[in-house]
């Protein structure tokens, strides 16, 4: 990201009494812009909270530069930003899971130090994650009231505590007879509407959403808007934190806008568009100049996905990678980008479609068949799915070849190991005392490359590079995005499946998006950041291309439409 | 499930971990850090204080007999399926999801009873009544592995399960009563006698023929199998995490059965060494009093088998062994009568919540043993 | 699993809202039938098994195994296990026969109220090192059982206790021990079943054990104190292997070193055929009731059929094997949903 951006922007952040004006070189909001005063309607008297000032760093990572928010009674307040502009610490800072280091928080005018997560829900702070946290085995009125049941001569009221939730749950246009349901018995969706009511059982004045619409579908959004509706009108405020910015234009009444750490200002709903949402969270970057590479175009595809589907994640998926060529697939969490990418190792099947290796069709069955078929991936979590924590650097890069590195499949050939162990070390610029090292003692960058080098042990064919860089410091993210040109130029077909913007259009020869769950838009060398977010965040009135088609209408989404470049 | 308030990024530069060894920590810190950190430094300084003591003692005339090299060594055949059945469960706890196996003793039983009429009573040849008791054990160790790797079974109820089954088909299958004829009364010479080593025998104190016969091949050959095969490799990586195992194209549940498979083959083998200890083919022989599952996952413990899997040396197992067997070898002559395998009880257990609770404390503060 | 799927469900307003997930759960439910099954089956075939003199006894059998599977059935559904149950049976039991009876010659309640303490002073032991010093449950409580075995041993000096007073004959298996015809043993339990059974549904503490089962973590961040919750979730393990211990000892005249030996996995076999999933979260102790009580009735029917008792081990090893295979598959089910 550029660093052109932040320091003009210090007078626009300073808080409420931002001076009108211009906020940032190239893109100019509406002069008219003066959110405090003239802004929404919800807006009345003094803000509920204020947060000014507000910085955090962790370890050498500032997460927040500068950042001030203030919410009304009553608002919704969308909170946008890219990957890492610093939402998601800001939100923990306000629920308690996380410390300040600098600035002050006030509620109700007076101020407040906000500690711990008990803190936050003495003060009226309710969060509700993507993931909903709670107790699979216990009924949705257990699960509301956990840790603060309400009780009467020892034993738990049942009654009244049910009377409770059957309010709460009408309030979210639950049945009442989801109170005694076990909530492992709920859909998701459901489940994370509990989340909700368990929120506001604790007397919520502030409620903050995480993300609630990602694992939604279209109908239970329209229930999740309801819900934030009539809560709104009782008085509570609600911050909304979302990736898909068409939804802030049904529900938000003022967005503040965060990139690189800071917050940029708040803008009333009424005043923006999708494109110029996206214009503010980007800011105004020049696109750089890229490493072009020559691609045959008559090639084969090495891979190809056609028509690709899993019921219930994505469909239609089309996609072709030639020989040396870099895809990306850039998609929010939720569109099924994610699972995309699994599909292909052989994670999960796919159950329509076929994926072509060379014009061939396959199906993996397992990463180990994919393996075999030539495919590699690295996993996009990279804790979860990708390291080995207490094994040495060489223990986790051979651990994927052993048949290779071994004599007959079954001796280790420890003097093979240890040389490709070094060889990679060198190549991806490990930084490393030796290959003996464990991996659980790096820091992210290194212990990236490492779980990568375990996937070019045996160049693949495909390489399917699933977040190739999150959590990894600006050093070891340009070094990883030049092992990927390289191993491109030398003649790989890589597609990167990726939800950071300025990497999938910086390292992609073209970029698709995939939203709701299938490939829509498409884009050469030469796509903005405002271009493709906005593709991706359902700007459809804006269109640097024809409109994507509808996700509902999955017979014409195959047809889709393509910006040749 | 994660929780929220673990907010610590994974950023480049966020490392949980303590910094390793540096040279500016102090000498007595480095070795604190060298007990705690790792086990095989503390069991072999427990193996030494032990062996010291009980000289002592031996020397001051507080003990029954003498303490010494002979008797150390002697002491050793009860060494033969502790260890081994320690490396069995060093196997399984090593593959990880909660890895034990509570079966083995009554796989020893079984097992030991179909030794006893392959060899005792059908009058096969004795290597193949060895490998036809190997084979069994390794099916009843399978079927374990199935459970568990296939059906998703948690170990500890699969091997309850089979503990039940096996325990009784073993004492069904010969109508309760003991196989000892000739035969098996002839095999005890061969395995718990002690012999003179050539060449170097005359120099050190005769050592029991079972410690050649099982007990050193079985080192060998775990230690070969987890530190030096590609199978040993899989069960580490599986052990240590799963899914990343799975993510680099490791075959994790064919892995899995492959670690209770190989629990029950050892456990065969251990039934061939035991018939040959009691001269006798017992239905009992495995799960009588205590069992052997028990002081098999005590050994693994004491020896730095992480019971979440992953982590764990066949070193560590067979110091752990050494450091038991030898300090029961002294309690026995400190304690007239029934006394002594009393206080191996107790021992035992106090080395066992001693071991977790170091083991707990030394994650916390170094980070991990190995 | 009765709880159906609930979104499927019609809205079925005319029906009288419950405020309470269903009292019985689905694994009890088929618990109840098989051995009802097993009941007329051995009834028929067998005339002997449906007599007072085989129904007493078995009833006897199945109260400790029970009661102990009350403590279990907590600590398991806590996300831990206690293997140390057989030896502080065997610690209990010598103190109460050899010192208690046969040495001081006091009272029933002198030695309930002994073996209750003692109990659960071990328990205390298990609960403390478990919830404070945070080691695997299984460790801690392999290592305790050889502590206990030890002091068991010790106790009882290798020699048998012999000639114990029927001072405990109110517990025992004869007729002193029965209240119209049904073991008082047998009584106690179904009386204490019923009061936990209360405690893990209808109090606070009792549904927390349930949470720190679920997820240890955002139980704490929920406001359970979940080390007191683990701590008390042994002690009471300690309390009711002390009250079981005094069924044991009422049951003969002698007591054996053994005494313990192989219980710690009766009542585990017990409260996993109950339907308590082992990994914590979910259970009840009328599932480990009907639990012990199968595996009872399966042992008493082998001896009745004139088979070899111990074939009754394969039978419980099985009993397991589909116990736990059906609740694997039904959570899979609900986990694809």
């Amino acid at each position: 990201m550029s660093t052109s951006a932040g320091d003009s922007l210090d007078g626009g952040a300073a808080g409420t009494t931002r001076p009108p004006g211009p906020v940032d070189g190239p893109i100019t909001p509406q002069p008219t812009n003066d959110a405090g005063a003239s802004g929404a309607t919800s807006k009345s008297g003094t803000p509920r909270l204020q947060m000014t000032g507000i910085s955090k760093r962790y370890g050498a990572v500032r997460a927040i530069r500068h950042a001030d928010l203030e919410v009304y009674p009553g608002q919704v307040l969308a909170l946008v930003g890219e990957n890492g502009a610093g939402k998601s610490t800001l939100i923990k800072i306000l629920s308690g899971a996380v410390v300040a280091d600098t600035g002050t928080i006030t509620y109700e005018g007076r101020e407040v130090s906000i500690s711990s997560t008990s803190d936050a829900m003495a003060l009226g702070v309710a969060t509700v994650y993507q993931e909903p946290q709670l107790f699979s085995e216990l009924t949705v009125s257990e699960n509301i009231f956990l840790g603060r049941e309400i009780r009467k001569a020892g034993r738990i009221d049942w009654s009244v505590q049910n009377a409770k939730v059957v309010e709460l749950l009408a309030l979210l246009d639950l049945p009442a007879r989801y109170a005694t349901a076990v909530v492992g018995d709920l859909s998701i969706a459901e489940q994370q509407q509990v989340s909700i009511a368990k929120a506001l059982a604790g007397d919520a004045t502030i409620l903050i959403l995480d993300e609630p619409s990602a694992i939604l579908t279209d109908a239970e959004i329209e229930v999740l808007f309801r819900v934030v509706r009539r809560l709104t009108t009782s008085g509570v405020s609600v911050i909304y934190i979302s990736h898909r910015l068409d939804e802030l234009f049904r529900i938000s009444d003022d967005v503040l806008v965060m990139r690189d750490g800071r917050t940029i200002d708040t803008y009333p709903i009424t005043e923006l568009s999708v494109r110029k949402v996206v214009e503010l969270m980007v800011g105004g970057i020049l696109s750089e100049t890229k490493h072009e590479r020559r691609i045959d175009a008559s090639a084969t595809p090495r891979l190809e996905l056609v028509g690709l589907g899993r019921h219930g994640e994505f469909h239609d998926v089309d996609v072709q990678v030639r020989p040396g060529e870099i895809v990306g697939l850039y998609g929010l969490v939720g569109s099924g980008v994610a699972e995309i990418a699994d599909s292909v190792y052989g994670i999960d099947q796919a159950d329509t479609g076929h994926i072509l290796l060379d014009g061939q069709a396959v199906q993996p069955r397992s990463p180990r068949h994919a393996q075999r078929l030539g495919i590699g991936l690295l996993p996009a979590n990279r804790k979860q799915q990708g390291m080995f924590s207490f094994q040495s650097i060489m223990f986790n890069i051979s651990a994927g070849h052993l048949s290779l590195l071994s004599h007959l499949k079954v001796w280790v050939d420890r003097g093979k190991e240890r040389a490709v162990a070094q060889d990679m070390i060198r190549r991806l610029a490990v930084k490393t005392p030796s290959e003996n090292q464990h991996i659980g003692a790096m820091s992210g960058g290194n212990a990236q490359k490492v779980v990568l080098a375990r996937q070019l042990v045996e160049r693949p064919q495909v390489l399917v590079l699933a977040e190739p860089t999150q959590g990894v410091d600006v050093g070891a993210k340009e070094e990883i995005h030049r092992i990927i040109a390289e191993l491109a130029d030398a003649g790989t077909a890589v597609l990167v499946v990726t939800s950071d913007l300025p990497e999938a259009i910086r390292i992609s020869d073209r970029l698709q998006v995939v939203r709701n769950g299938t490939t829509t838009v498409e884009f050469g060398p030469d796509a903005t950041q405002v271009d493709v977010l906005a593709a991706a965040a359902g700007d459809v009135d804006h269109p640097p291309s024809p409109a994507p088609t509808a996700p509902d209408t999955q017979s014409g989404s195959t047809e889709h439409s393509k910006e040749v470049s | 499930m994660s929780v929220p308030t673990t907010a610590e990024p994974d950023s480049g530069q966020a490392n949980p971990r303590p910094p390793a060894a540096t040279a500016t920590e102090s000498v007595p810190a480095r070795i604190i850090r060298a007990l705690l950190t790792q086990r095989i430094v503390l069991l072999a300084v427990l193996i030494v204080l032990v062996v010291a003591y009980f000289s002592i003692l031996g020397a001051g005339g507080y003990l029954t007999a003498s303490y010494d090299f002979d008797y150390l060594s002697a002491a050793l055949i009860n060494a033969v399926p502790l260890a081994m059945l320690g490396f069995a469960q060093l196997i399984v706890i090593l593959s990880g999801r909660g890895g034990i196996d509570l079966s083995v003793g009554a796989i020893v039983s079984l097992a030991g009873m179909i030794f006893g009429f392959a060899y005792g009573q059908w009058g096969w040849p004795l290597w193949t009544a060895i490998l036809l008791t190997a084979a069994v054990g390794t099916v009843l160790g399978l079927l374990n592995g199935l459970l568990v790797a296939y059906i998703g079974f948690p170990a500890l109820i699969a091997t309850l399960a089979t503990y039940y089954a096996y325990k009784s088909l073993a004492v069904v299958v010969n109508n309760q009563r003991p196989i000892s004829t000739k035969p098996i009364q002839d095999l005890y010479e061969s395995t718990a006698q002690s012999v003179s080593l050539p060449l170097i025998g005359d120099y050190i104190p005769d050592v029991p023929k079972g410690i050649f016969l099982f007990l050193l091949p079985t080192v060998i050959v775990v230690w070969l199998l987890l530190a030096r095969t590609t199978y040993g490799r899989r069960v580490y990586a599986i052990g240590t995490n799963d899914v990343a195992a799975r993510w680099s194209a490791i075959d994790v549940r064919a892995t899995r059965a492959g670690a209770y498979a190989l629990s029950g083959l050892i456990s065969g083998l251990v039934a061939v060494v035991t018939v040959g200890q009691f001269a006798s083919a017992r239905p009992d022989a495995g799960v009588s009093g205590n069992g052997m599952a028990l002081p098999a996952i005590t050994i693994a413990v004491l020896g730095g088998v992480a019971i979440t899997g992953g982590i764990g040396r066949v070193s560590g197992i067979v110091l752990a062994t050494v450091l038991i067997v030898w300090t029961n070898a002294g309690i026995r002559l400190a304690f007239e009568g029934n006394a002594g395998p009393q206080y191996q009880l107790l021992a035992l257990g106090l080395l066992l919540v001693f071991s977790a609770l170091l083991n707990g404390f030394a994650l916390r503060r170094y980070g991990g043993v190995s | 699993m009765s709880t159906a799927t609930v979104h499927d469900q019609p809205p079925t307003s005319t029906k009288r809202q419950r405020i309470l997930a269903p009292p019985v759960t689905g694994q009890e439910i088929v618990l109840l039938g098989v051995i009802a099954v097993l009941w007329l089956v051995l009834g028929f075939t067998t005339p002997a098994f449906m007599s007072a003199g085989s129904i007493q006894p078995l009833l006897g059998a199945v109260a400790p195994i029970a009661l102990i599977g009350i403590g279990m059935t907590v600590v398991i559904i806590t996300g831990g296990i206690d293997v140390s149950v057989g030896a502080s049976i065997a610690v209990c039991s010598v103190i109460i026969a050899k010192l208690v009876l046969v040495q001081a010659g006091l009272g029933l309640p002198v030695a309930v109220i002994t073996g209750i303490v003692v109990g659960g002073l071990l328990g205390l032991l298990n609960g403390a090192l478990i919830a404070y010093g945070r080691v695997h449950a299984i460790i801690i409580t392999f290592g305790t059982a050889n502590l206990f075995l030890w002091l068991s041993l010790k106790l009882f000096n290798s020699s048998t206790v012999n000639n114990i007073p029927d001072t405990l004959a109110a517990l025992g298996n004869g007729s002193a021990g029965r209240t119209a015809g049904v073991p008082n043993s047998f009584l106690i339990t179904v009386v204490l079943v019923a009061l936990a059974w209360v405690y893990l549904r209808h109090t606070a503490g009792g549904r927390h054990f349930y949470a720190i089962g679920g997820d240890q973590l955002a139980a704490q961040l929920a406001g359970v104190k979940v080390r007191q919750r683990i701590l008390i979730a042994y002690l009471l393990t300690g309390l009711l292997v002390g009250l079981a211990s005094c069924i044991v000892v009422a049951q003969g005249s002698n007591l054996g070193q053994n005494v313990g030996t192989g219980k710690e996995l009766a009542v585990i076999a017990a409260v996993v055929i109950g339907g308590t999933s082992i990994t914590g979260g979910r259970g009840s102790v009328l599932g480990t009731v009907l639990g012990a009580l199968l595996v009872q009735t399966v042992a008493s029917g082998v001896t009745q059929l004139g088979w070899r008792s111990e074939l009754s081990d394969l039978f419980v090893g099985v009993a397991i094997i589909i116990a736990v295979g059906a609740d694997l598959i039904r959570e899979r089910a609900r986990r694809k949903r």
